[in-house]
């Protein structure tokens, strides 16, 4: 059988001629959907983290004033929720992000010592804290990061706590975290009567009652009793608060300028390919190829050299999540995961950026007057 | 009464908003599987005249028509010229990244025939230009004789009923010259087609059964 030619191999010939360019238009890409891939992984990986930690600890609703960052609330309302008929379970609770080290940062939570969020921890040495004592228990990445074992002392804003419990995470967020005394936690932050929020177990959902109505009962008959707090739903907290739009905003940020730049490495590409194949472009006319074909030879060449480097940059992101699941200064909120619809966004947006970048050097290619174009020098 | 094949009226090409005139006023009627020579100096607007004829170029005035049928506007040029016409240069003109048999499949692409009827298309068509043994060879491995024959075989991919060849042996020797025109001919009289050539070559020109001259862009009497 002759060698045959088809479509999209002689669409490959025409961008293995000018191997390094093809390469190197590659790594633009590439690394562009490489920062995509890891970025935006990091940051929906940081949204599932707090959408798992909630699920984990049984946590369905949180009471909480309106601005999520530096929630503050009476400590007092904790009664009022408990109160609630349909209130299973009450705890209030405090977070904040310290740093315990130049290098290593972490999620310090402020619990009870009976709250029944500990039901979600394994202890893989020690157990829980006191209430009223200078204990702390850490997740086993914090304790890895910062080579603690229990007995040892931990340094905190000036005090000195005791490690008593290494306990090993549902998430990447319990894993790397600190939990201390909720007493102990609100002198730290000067919150003496104060928490963050309260957060709600609710009684099993009656038979013939929807979960979603159940819930908004349930979020009403809360606010009733705390007027001025909202009670939200854990999965809209988890993916609607601000550090997690904070988390996005900056992936996608960083992201379409890093996609920009590829992009406009495949234009110039394809616009310098299109000059130099002028004449080329000529003779295709010449033996009759419409411009439109034209037009599909060269979009071709732009979306090959768009999927190429969308797997170049999945495996470059995929690379770079697995280092920032390790850092010490990030595994603490990321777990290197990728889902197989991000994998899918990351290879349509390389794709896409192909089909855009070579739009218009496909365009001015279709367009050339044949005899022009077969004059070309 | 049987239209010609092809007729050319009050044909008109200017360039430069109309300071220069390639062509000024042909009348010309070349009849289904004719051979025509054309010939002038450089400059004379005989290539011109050819790139009208093919399709690739639009007259400034004037109309080609193809069967009785006006280019441009009653056909499509670019199916006129992927259907009915086969090219041949004097440059030969291969794609540089693709082998012979490659080459000789691209026109085929822009049709609805199977990579492999395409393939064993273009093997039967080198084979039939001698060059069975050059198949895989790419342009700058291949003489400029072959490159020629190449070029012709590309040119018969899609069953062409004209051949236009512009100055086919410009650019060889005197032997591949002679080879080539025997093929052109000797393909001409086989299947029937209509070939013009364009050439400055008297003996090629005079060769052919019709000579056509063309001076300061038009036809000479």
């Amino acid at each position: 059988m002759p060698s045959q030619l088809s479509f999209a191999g002689f669409a490959w010939k025409n961008l293995w001629r000018r191997r390094l360019r093809t390469l190197l238009t590659l790594c633009g890409i590439g690394m562009a959907i490489g920062a995509f891939v890891a970025l935006v992984g990091f940051s929906r990986s940081f949204e599932s983290e707090w959408l798992r930690l909630y699920s984990s600890s049984g946590t369905d609703i949180a009471v909480v004033d309106k601005n999520f960052m530096n929630s503050s609330v009476d400590q007092g309302v904790v009664a009022k929720v408990r109160a609630v008929p349909l209130v299973e379970e009450a705890t209030p609770l405090i977070f904040n992000i310290m740093d315990l080290t130049p290098e290593v940062n972490a999620i310090v939570f402020g619990w009870l010592d009976d709250t029944y969020e500990f039901n979600s921890l394994t202890f893989t040495s020690g157990g829980r804290f006191h209430n009223g004592k200078p204990e702390a228990i850490i997740g086993d990445t914090l304790a890895r990061n910062l080579n603690k074992k229990v007995g040892d002392p931990l340094e905190m804003q000036g005090s000195t706590f005791t490690v008593v419990g290494i306990f090993h995470g549902g998430t990447a967020l319990e894993a790397g975290a600190v939990i201390l005394p909720l007493d102990q936690m609100q002198q730290l932050s000067s919150m003496q009567g104060k928490v963050s929020g309260v957060h709600v177990h609710l009684r099993p959902i009656p038979a013939g009652e929807t979960q979603e109505h159940y819930f908004k009962r349930a979020q009403a008959a809360i606010e009733a009793v705390v007027p001025g707090l909202d009670a939200q739903l854990a999965s809209d907290r988890a993916t609607n608060n601000q550090f997690v739009d904070l988390a996005h905003a900056v992936a996608w940020g960083t992201s379409a300028i890093a996609l920009f730049v590829g992009i406009l490495g495949i234009a110039n590409t394809m616009a310098m390919s299109v000059f130099e194949r002028t004449r080329e472009i000529g003779i295709l006319r010449a033996i009759g190829w419409k411009s439109w074909r034209v037009m599909m030879l060269i979009e071709t060449e732009a979306t090959v050299l768009g999927f190429a480097g969308g797997i170049l940059g999945i495996g470059a992101g995929w690379a770079g999540l697995r280092l920032l699941a390790y850092l010490p200064k990030t595994n603490i909120f990321v777990s290197a995961t990728l889902t197989p619809a991000h994998l899918l966004e990351s290879m349509a947006i390389s794709v896409l950026s192909g089909i855009i970048a070579g739009a218009y050097p496909a365009w001015r290619g279709a367009h050339l007057s044949p005899i022009e174009a077969l004059r070309h020098d | 009464m049987i239209s010609p094949q092809l007729e050319v009226r009050n044909l008109r090409k200017s360039y430069d908003d109309g300071r220069i005139e390639a062509l000024r006023g042909v009348n010309l009627t070349i009849n289904a599987g004719e051979y025509v020579a054309i010939s002038g100096a450089s400059g004379s607007g005989k290539s011109t005249l050819l790139h009208l004829l093919g399709g690739l170029d639009v007259a400034t005035t004037g109309e080609v028509l193809f069967e009785g049928a006006t280019l441009g506007t009653t056909i499509d040029l670019d199916e006129y010229r992927a259907h009915r016409i086969g090219f041949i240069f004097q440059a030969f003109y291969l794609l540089p990244t693709l082998n012979a048999l490659e080459n000789v499949q691209v026109p085929m692409l822009a049709m609805s025939d199977s990579s492999g009827t395409r393939a064993e298309r273009a093997e039967a068509l080198l084979r039939e230009l001698g060059l069975e043994h050059r198949l895989h060879q790419y342009p700058n491995e291949l003489s400029a004789g072959e490159r020629q024959r190449v070029a012709i075989a590309r040119a018969l991919a899609n069953h062409p009923s004209i051949l236009l060849a512009d100055e086919p042996t410009g650019n060889l020797d005197s032997v591949n010259s002679a080879r080539i025109m025997e093929i052109l001919t000797g393909i001409q009289k086989k299947r029937g087609m209509t070939l013009i050539i364009v050439t400055h070559e008297n003996d090629i020109a005079n060769a052919a059964p019709r000579h056509i001259r063309i001076r300061d862009g038009r036809i000479e009497p």
